[in-house]
């Protein structure tokens, strides 16, 4: 049994296309439901921090996301849409969008004030206000929300490959044809892809970072950031929510 | 002193995780797995009373749960001991379970043992031939094979009717004539000569896309027109409804599918006779029609795998 | 004879009529409440106990080990890096993988499915453990050993209290993400709130199991999680009081 995890990477050597192939299905799968959580989060969050509304749905959206069992969502789905793609992509966004809103809000809702008053005080309208001073502050936590939930929707889209969503987690759920090594060579290839996405939204992270911001991040050398304790200050303390997501960076299932 | 409070929480929270970790842990027992043994006091002795509790496995999809109920149910009520544990996986997996030693024995389908455990290259013509060709070759690596039931459950291919009837649908050579096509079944499929394999070198299906569901899916996919044609079971209580169409394998390859209980030789010898002839008495009674009822009972009208075994055995004086 | 025969006349076995069932069930119906409230006990109810259980075992036990690590990692900080690479290591295995891989190991038991469930749970209570200690600010220490505290009374009666709101964050999301992959555990056992989900996939897909045990499992996540809020706030009144409330 242990030989199989050597074995493995005769395994991915032997089946290299196969592999490359779910890698691709994986991918697009989890490039697809994160855009559309982009695209139904990003904005909404950006413009409630902006007005400074609805701040408790706001910020709890993202501790309720986080709660949702993976498993059960995508059973959920199973009724209305059968399984398949359909069914993986809209479990997937579900999931996918409270961190991205709830980081977007609390970025642009955390913007100094000062700042955002001397904005007003030099003319600019609320939109430029928005474009030109918020935003560009407010792009490395929006950007830290998207990282948290892109690396979380590649280690869920595995469960997929229960539901006929195909990608890395349709070779897991196959023992019978591919065995152990292959089971286990899908797992250094997850492993791998998930710290790949890591690495790459926090070099996006770095690259959106005004570099009066940049000095005060540190990252270890395991590749997780740690992100400011007071960069999300609420209320005048840390929160729960805060502190969490100083854990909530790797993948779950 | 103003320092106690804190101290006291500290120490209250710490506890009260300590004492749920220890009392669920103490409360839980084996679960997820049944462990009982038969019915006691009555005149005779039952033949299981005494012997050595032993570990039944079946695998992952709705008949073979009722498999293992009704050979472990027929069983203990022989007053055996028997621990079964359901839902291990399909034939590579809990085979495997098998010579590992977790399990003692499990139901398994004779062409399977023959083409995809034992691997023999030629194709039987026969369910006899079947059953020998896999007897021989469990025997060889220390297991037994009971007597098979009379019912066959092979795999197949099933479209929708109307979709059989407008693209003129009967036998497994006529998909050629849809070119491009899509398959759904179990992950599997797509490496066993009884799925895609024999597909392509058997009838020249070598345009068929095949799309992995795990088993039970696949009916829901075809109704909702997600697939165009789906890996069944010939024994599926779906397959009733009409809604279907079992295009004919007249080239053979999905084989002889009789079920067969395959048991450790040393524990078949260790429970005795009563032990064979309980499993043997159980598989006889298990006609296509009977098999057919009870999976329906479970996969359309959603009764109780263990129920539907139990009322099954009882109605026949096994239970 | 130990058994009668069959019925001679049929010349095959009885038949039994195994009982009526509705229309919603026939139809596969989204949602069929009856058939969900007349098999709770046989069906739904064990499930939720065993996920409870599940959970609260792979949360005990793993807070076991991450306060030992984290207390000894605090003292020796060389020990950070090495224990949460591993933590994170363990975190990234999917979770569907780590019980197949773990099955060929420990067999189909409770012990491959809390092994499993506990190596998920360190990461998050250790990062969370040593974070609530490492934020202590060095005054208070200060004040600590300045009022004659050894370094163990120091910690058990001022760092831990104070790291106390971040122990309990922590708690809350690892109960939480426990709860979640502990559904998972149903595709090598059957157990806990996956089990009907996993059943009803091998049998058809009766959509009534889909969406109870699915909507139970969003129930118990959310009231696990509402409980860890509130244990928080009664706890911890002084960390309100900060926060302004």
């Amino acid at each position: 049994m242990s030989n199989s995890f050597v074995e493995a990477f005769s395994f991915i050597e032997h089946h290299g296309d196969l592999l490359l192939d779910q890698v691709k299905v994986h991918l697009e799968i989890s490039a697809e439901s994160v855009a559309i959580a982009i695209l139904l989060g990003g904005p909404l969050g950006v413009l409630l921090g902006h007005l400074h509304r609805f701040s408790f749905l706001a910020i709890n959206i993202s501790n309720v996301g986080r709660a949702l069992p993976s498993l059960a969502v995508l059973a959920i789905g199973l009724p209305y849409v059968g399984v398949g793609k359909l069914d993986v992509i809209i479990a997937l966004v579900v999931l996918a969008v409270p961190p991205i809103l709830t980081n977007a809000y609390v970025a642009v809702d955390q913007v100094d004030p000062d700042t955002v008053d001397a904005a007003k005080g030099i003319g600019l309208r609320p939109l430029q206000v928005l474009t030109k001073v918020e935003l560009p502050q407010a792009l490395p936590l929006i950007f830290a929300g998207i990282r948290t939930s892109a690396v979380f929707v590649v280690a869920t889209a595995t469960l997929g490959g229960i539901f006929g969503g195909g990608g890395l987690g349709a070779v897991i759920n196959n023992r019978e044809s591919y065995g152990l090594d292959g089971i286990i060579a899908a797992c250094y290839v997850l492993i791998v892809l998930t710290f790949a996405v890591q690495l790459l939204f926090v070099g996006l992270e770095r690259a959106v970072t005004p570099a009066g911001m940049r000095a005060t991040r540190s990252s270890t050398r395991s590749g997780f950031t740690r992100r400011r304790a007071t960069v999300v200050l609420t209320e005048g303390g840390v929160t729960q929510e805060e502190q969490s997501d100083l854990v909530d960076q790797g993948s779950r299932t | 002193m103003k320092n106690t409070r804190p101290f006291i929480r500290t120490i209250a929270v710490g506890v009260a995780v300590a004492i749920t970790a220890t009392l669920t842990a103490c409360g839980s027992s084996g679960g997820g797995s049944s462990n009982q043994s038969g019915p006691t006091g009555s005149a005779t002795p039952l033949p299981g009373k005494g012997k050595p509790a032993i570990t039944m496995g079946d695998k992952n999809f709705a008949e073979e749960y009722l498999l293992g109920n009704l050979y472990a149910q027929a069983l203990r009520a022989q007053g055996f001991t028997v621990n079964l544990k359901g839902n291990i996986g399909a034939s590579a997996v809990i085979d495997k379970a098998l010579t590992s030693g977790r399990i003692d024995m499990y139901p398994e389908y004779t062409g399977v043992i023959y083409t995809e455990l034992a691997k023999l290259g030629d194709r039987p013509q026969s369910a006899q031939q079947t059953l020998q060709g896999a007897t021989q070759w469990e025997n060889e690596r220390g297991f037994a094979v009971l007597d098979p039931t009379p019912f066959q459950d092979a795999d197949g291919v099933a479209v929708l009717k109307d979709f059989a009837q407008q693209h003129g649908l009967t036998t497994m050579e006529d998909l050629t004539k849809l070119g491009k096509f899509s398959f759904g079944g179990p992950p599997e499929n797509e490496t066993r000569y009884q799925g895609v394999v024999g597909m392509k070198q058997a009838y020249g299906l070598n345009q068929i896309q095949f799309k992995p569901l795990s088993i039970g899916l696949q009916y829901s996919a075809l109704d909702k027109h997600q697939v165009d044609s789906i890996a069944i079971f010939t024994t599926d209580g779906q397959l009733a409804s009409g809604k279907y169409t079992v295009l004919t394998d007249t080239k053979g390859i999905f084989g002889f599918q009789q079920v067969v209980p395959v048991v450790k030789k040393s524990v078949l010898q260790a429970e005795g006779p009563a032990f064979e002839q309980t499993l043997n008495k159980v598989s006889a009674l298990l006609t296509t029609q009977a098999i057919v009822t009870m999976n329906k009972a479970v996969q359309i009208d959603q009764k109780n795998p263990a129920a539907v075994a139990k009322a099954f055995l009882q109605a026949n004086g096994m239970a | 004879m130990y058994f009668l025969a069959p019925a001679a006349d049929s010349g095959g076995p009885v038949i039994p009529n195994f009982g009526k069932t509705s229309s919603c069930v026939l139809d596969n119906k989204t949602f069929c409440w009856d058939w969900f409230r007349s098999n709770w006990g046989s069906t739904f109810e064990p499930a939720l106990i065993q996920h409870i259980e599940l959970t609260a075992i792979a949360v005990g036990i793993g807070f076991v080990i991450a306060f030992t690590l984290a207390i000894t990692a605090h003292r020796a900080r060389w020990m950070v890096t090495p224990v949460t690479l591993l933590g994170s290591l363990l975190y990234t295995i999917p979770s569907l993988a780590a019980f197949e891989i773990l099955v060929s190991i420990t067999g189909i038991n409770w012990y491959t499915v809390e092994i499993a469930l506990v190596s998920y749970t360190l990461l998050i209570l250790f990062t969370n453990i040593l974070a609530g200690l490492s934020s202590i600010s060095p005054e208070v220490l200060d004040a600590a050993h300045g009022i004659g505290l050894t370094s163990r009374q120091t910690l058990i009666r001022v760092e831990l209290p104070l790291a106390l709101p971040t122990i309990i964050a922590g708690l809350r999301v690892a109960v939480v993400t426990i709860i979640s992959l502990a559904t998972v555990a149903a595709y090598i056992m059957p157990t806990g709130l996956g089990k009907p989900i996993f059943d009803a996939i091998a049998s058809g897909g009766f959509n009534t199991k889909f969406i109870g045990a699915g909507v139970m499992c969003i129930a118990l996540a959310l009231v696990a999680d509402g409980l860890f809020v509130v244990l928080q706030r009664i706890l911890t009144p002084w960390a309100a009081a900060r926060r302004g409330v």
